[in-house]
């Protein structure tokens, strides 16, 4: 070995051993409990397939991250669209209103909306006194307060991709669109909507993927009403030691995140300057 | 489409308007709720006080899990920039697949559910020893804390001119005085921005936390969390009060750090 590659090795040495000591080897070695159960090595995955209880749950993931993904979609589209046309300070205040809950932890944030969704919380009460309701909606502990909290939490992760695409838009096809008559729903059909697709389609991928692993929020905002696979997951490990159920929940998540990430990878270009190089 | 109608504008301005106060407001909202006089939480406060401060500051366990945050989160970034930066060097004197494969293997704890990782974590930890331990959950934090290291330095690094590292050969310096007279000064910006973005990661994590702690090395949102599911009360305001603050003056210090960094670059 030449003295380069020496030092090459004695760079990227220490980062590829605590990598594996901490993430190859227990991964591996948690992965490896999923074939342990006494009834048989596939036992565990035929358990989390035929269960009622356990195919509800991964249905109630599902669909809250379809929702989710849906909703940031069709909320992000108005903020993405007035960042890309200011300029100056309310491009800044606009900008900064986007990340700066980028800077707030996730438990604070789902803190501060069991707060304000709670039965007497201030939600509930300007609903009753604007005479919306007569009673107290449930916000909290389903599924509402669940999508609500995670919307808050990812759709920073849409709109910014969003505006992305729609600011690398050369105005002058939108121009010459109107200069050839066409109209303004025309123009946005077939101009400006499929030169958004790819950041739409990249945020998309984002909150989809990251809604499928979220703990946090859905743990505490839905309680036991709403519970979704990571929290299957916890309680596996925690109330029910049940070590190789865990595991298994644990592989299928993975395996989910990875096959979808490998699809739209190939369906869309990602952005190559994210990684490092 | 160029310039939208009059009504459209209006209405894209009011709904972008709607969505990022959906975004602001309610965080800020903890404030308030930190600074309520009454024993439980309530919105807007009708009283004020700084009574939850001080409980706060006075009961040990909640100013145990504000030291036991920083310790955690110090140790951390220590492990995550040191072997992060090195390894961001590393990476620029690789070539096709293998840097492909190494990039991606730097980066997967950013991709596999964090859940899935603590799970892991926690059983071998267990298995060695390491639950419960403050060491336990740096080492856990600062993998997580790993990739956001490798990012800031390897942009940092593309600042840094080939034809300056083979000059300062050239005039006959070794690699360590390269390193450290033309590499260092160029990428301690980035160095800076992954050391902050280490800390706040660590310091805001749960998930991996709440399965590593033991009883006396919980953190600051270990201990949020059991109390949000014990009792609801104004204390747990004040302790996310502290989290945002803290958050907004690192952040404030990785901008002006990135913003050095894109001084040096053009």
């Amino acid at each position: 070995m030449s003295r380069r590659h020496l030092e090459t090795a004695c760079l990227l040495g220490p980062a590829l051993v605590v990598l594996a000591l901490l993430f190859v080897v227990p991964l591996a070695r948690l992965f490896s409990l999923a074939f342990t159960d006494p009834t048989g090595p596939f036992a565990t995955f035929g358990i989390l397939a035929e269960s009622a209880v356990y195919r509800q749950v991964m249905w109630n993931t599902f669909v809250v991250a379809v929702v989710v993904t849906a909703l940031c979609a069709l909320l992000a589209w108005p903020v993405a669209y007035v960042l890309s046309r200011l300029k100056g300070v309310w491009f800044a205040v606009a900008l900064y209103g986007v990340l700066f809950p980028f800077w707030i932890s996730v438990l604070v944030r789902t803190f501060a909306w069991m707060m304000l969704l709670e039965r007497n919380g201030p939600i509930n009460r300007l609903l009753m006194s604007t005479g919306l309701t007569d009673e107290p909606l449930a916000l909290l502990f389903n599924n509402v307060g669940v999508l609500i909290g995670m919307i808050h939490i990812l759709l920073p992760y849409m709109i910014l991709p969003l505006y992305g695409a729609m600011i690398r838009i050369d105005r002058r096809l939108l121009l010459a669109s109107d200069g050839l008559g066409a109209g303004l729903l025309d123009t946005f059909r077939r101009i400006y909507f499929p030169l958004c697709l790819p950041g739409l389609a990249g945020g998309a991928t984002f909150v989809f993927l990251l809604s499928l692993g979220f703990f946090i929020t859905p743990a505490l905002l839905g309680g036991s009403n709403a519970i979704t696979l990571s929290m299957l997951i916890a309680s596996f490990v925690n109330d029910r030691l049940a070590w190789s159920l865990a595991a298994a929940g644990s592989m299928a998540l993975l395996a989910i995140v990875l096959v979808l990430m490998a699809l739209t990878a190939r369906l869309l270009p990602m952005e190559k300057g994210f990684f490092a190089r | 489409m160029n310039r939208l109608p009059l009504f459209l504008r209006m209405a894209a301005n009011a709904g972008a308007s709607l969505v990022l106060a959906f975004l602001v407001l309610p965080i800020l909202a903890v404030v308030p709720a930190s600074f309520n006089k009454a024993s439980f939480i309530y919105l807007p406060p009708r009283a004020w006080s700084d009574i939850w401060y001080e409980r706060f500051l006075a009961d040990p366990e909640w100013r145990s899990s504000l030291f036991n945050s920083v310790e955690v989160a110090t140790l951390a970034t220590v492990i995550a920039v040191v072997i992060g930066t090195l390894a961001a060097i590393g990476l620029r004197r690789i070539d096709g697949r293998l840097r492909t494969l190494v990039t991606g293997l730097f980066l997967a704890p950013m991709i596999v559910p964090v859940i899935v990782t603590a799970v892991a974590l926690y059983r071998s930890a267990l298995d060695v020893g390491l639950s419960g331990t403050i060491l336990g959950m740096s080492l856990g934090h600062a993998l997580l804390a790993l990739p956001f290291v490798v990012i800031n330095v390897g942009i940092a690094l593309r600042a840094v001119d080939g034809n300056w590292l083979k000059a300062a050969a050239g005039l006959g310096a070794g690699p360590w005085t390269i390193f450290r007279t033309v590499t260092l000064p160029n990428i301690v910006p980035g160095i800076v921005g992954g050391a902050i973005f280490s800390f706040i990661t660590s310091f805001d994590e749960v998930i991996v936390a709440v399965f590593m702690a033991g009883y006396s090395s919980k953190t600051l949102p270990v201990k949020i969390w059991e109390s949000i599911r014990l009792e609801f009360t104004p204390v747990i305001a004040v302790a996310a009060t502290v989290m945002i603050a803290l958050a907004i003056v690192l952040f404030a210090l990785a901008q002006i750090a990135s913003s050095k960094a894109g001084g040096h670059t053009r």
